[in-house]
């Protein structure tokens, strides 16, 4: 027998309570770590989907914060303005797209349409993405379709789709998985998105470079030779999403900051209990010569037990968890919006051990000041 | 040896101080000491001053040489696990730790080896006639079991003062002579036994008798004085 061992012991004898603490710690850690992983998820998958775009450069309307589901608003003119300045900036190709968001009254029988030039392949802007089935060009009146998109809308070759009530494509290509955005879009030529929409406008414009170009010199000159765009380069995207991630960060661990501060409560009060319970035992161990010191270390180990073991098996829990709801996310838009990093793992654990201290600091210090003649009712 | 000079203990209660104890000089030599009186007489408070439990309001106790009264929290503590054994009307042992682990905590908090404590643990069972009771938890003992375990637990790092306070009075004859004879038996040799009792019988099997009465010693056996 040891300190620890009496440690174990005594959690083990009340049985019971140790169980349902341990449980309140859990949830709260799993709380923590599952609202955390998805700002991990979310950092990953941004950075993925900006990894494979094909275009470091891309240009929206100014004035805007990003793509807007509405009308496009990059006017048609400036198309010829940036081919000017095509040779002189190292641009190699301008790939206007228009964005059609056609909702339908279930999320999931939405399409997203994105048009772009006939001349495009959509692994030329979208990096990674292969064919499954069929061709991957775009000709006039075909759609290239995502994976998620084909397996949800059961579509074969050839399968039709209306983008209006004029505007109909049939599929010539279906993508294979690549867990990106891609796998949630529907490619077609450009012209059909703009007559549906009855604009000659885009969305918005990706800039190909050419080996050497400076995106930030190119992005830079474009908006001061063309006002009506604003241009942002792959780093300013992550930069954008970094600052949004930041915030949603902090607003979701102010959330299960109060799940943690509820299980710090709950293993100080356990603990709390079992100090007035065993009143007499630290009373009968302090006169039979321990110190003050070796008390508090009893009770503080008890405590730091009680929430290092709820933060482990929490963590565990929005491991699983998180593997869960991937599945689904993965299933319904093809990208995994959690991530349980080692890094969030070792800051569960931080904050679990930060959790057992805080808690057990008054019942340790309760349990290391009590007179003996008290304890032992010999006054 | 252990030895109080003038010592006195004042309780504040209410309003009014109480003299728990007066002016209370003695040298207790190794053997048997008991200490009798009627309830509020001061047994228990001269009891806890000697034990360092409490501070003396006044006066002083020694151990050999050190001022037990000059020292801190820890510092008695330390002078307990070191000299000290102790034994309760209540037995006061700890309900999650086996007999064997009961007599083998003093041993822990000594920093003796785990085979050492139960080696040194299973000798002061036996001792006490509980060899096979040694993985017992005491809710699975009866009282004077129970009794003899904490009898144990009180010798088995070699005392030189061991401290029993009604260690018979929860316990029916037969098994308080039980405890009473293995107690007399088992502590080491040159020990100081200092023993609060009610029961005079028990009182005058010990070598000498101190009696208390409002807090002052008004006799002593050993001398044949009467104060």
């Amino acid at each position: 027998m040891n300190p620890l061992g009496l440690v174990i012991r005594n959690l083990r004898v009340r049985s019971v309570r140790s169980a349902l603490t341990l449980i309140g710690i859990l949830v709260a850690t799993a709380s923590m770590v599952i609202f955390l992983s998805f700002g991990e998820g979310m950092r990953r998958a941004v950075g993925d989907q900006i990894a494979q775009s094909g275009a470091p450069v891309q240009l929206i309307p100014a004035g805007q914060e990003g793509i807007g589901s509405g009308m496009p608003e990059v006017p048609a003119e400036v198309l010829p303005k940036l081919d000017g300045l095509a040779d002189e900036l190292g641009i190699r190709r301008v790939i206007p797209t228009a964005i059609l968001f056609r909702a339908g009254a279930d999320p999931l029988n939405s399409f997203i349409f994105q048009g772009i030039p006939a001349d495009i392949r959509p692994d030329e802007i979208y990096l990674g993405l292969e064919i499954a089935a069929g061709e991957m060009k775009l000709d006039p009146g075909e759609a290239v379709v995502g994976y998620r998109v084909a397996q949800r809308h059961e579509l074969e070759i050839g399968s039709p789709l209306r983008l209006s009530q004029e505007q109909q494509v049939r599929v010539a290509g279906i993508l294979a998985e690549s867990n990106g955005l891609g796998d949630s879009l529907i490619f077609v030529p450009i012209d059909i998105v703009q007559s549906a929409l009855g604009t000659q406008n885009a969305t918005l414009v990706m800039l190909q470079l050419e080996p050497g170009a400076d995106p930030e010199v190119v992005a830079e000159r474009i908006e001061a030779e063309i006002p009506e765009v604003q241009a942002q380069t792959s780093g300013d995207l992550l930069f954008y999403a970094g600052n949004i991630l930041q915030i949603v960060n902090i607003v979701q661990f102010g959330i299960s900051f109060v799940a943690l501060v509820v299980g710090g409560l709950l293993v100080a009060n356990t603990v709390l209990m079992n100090v007035y319970e065993r009143f007499a035992e630290f009373g009968i161990m302090r006169a039979m010569g321990a110190k003050q010191g070796f008390v508090f270390r009893l009770v503080l180990l008890e405590s730091l037990m009680l929430a290092v073991v709820g933060g482990v098996f929490g963590s565990l829990g929005a491991y699983l968890a998180s593997i869960g709801m991937n599945a689904y996310t993965i299933a319904q838009i093809g990208i995994p919006l959690s991530a349980v990093t080692p890094r969030l793992v070792l800051f569960a654990f931080l904050v679990s051990l930060a959790l057992g201290v805080l808690s057990g600091l008054l019942p340790a210090r309760t349990a290391s000041k009590i007179p003996v003649v008290e304890a032992l009712g010999r006054v | 040896m252990l030895r109080a000079e003038h010592l006195a203990k004042r309780f504040l209660q209410g309003e009014s101080w109480i003299e728990a104890l007066q002016d209370f000089s003695y040298d207790f030599p190794p053997g048997i000491t008991a200490i009798v009186g009627a309830s509020g007489s001061g047994k228990t408070t001269l009891l806890n001053l000697l034990a360092g439990f409490l501070l003396p309001s006044e006066g002083k106790i020694y151990l050999d040489q050190t001022c037990l009264s000059d020292l801190d929290e820890d510092q008695r503590a330390e002078q307990r696990l070191a000299h000290m054994g102790f034994i309760f009307q209540s037995y006061f042992l700890i309900p999650t730790l086996t007999a064997l682990e009961n007599v083998a905590f003093p041993l822990l908090l000594a920093k003796l080896s785990e085979s050492e404590r139960s080696r040194r643990a299973a000798e002061a069972l036996a001792q006490v006639g509980l060899a096979q009771r040694a993985s017992h938890l005491p809710s699975r003992l009866s009282g004077g079991e129970q009794q003899r375990v904490a009898v144990a637990r009180a010798l088995v790092n070699g005392p030189e003062i061991i401290f029993a306070d009604e260690p018979t009075g929860n316990l029916d004859s037969a098994s308080g002579e039980l405890v009473i004879k293995f107690l007399f038996e088992s502590r080491p040799a040159g020990s100081s036994l200092i023993m609060v009792t009610h029961d005079l019988s028990l009182a005058a099997r010990a070598e000498r008798t101190l009696t208390l009465r409002d807090g002052k010693l008004v006799a002593d056996s050993a001398t044949s004085q009467v104060q």
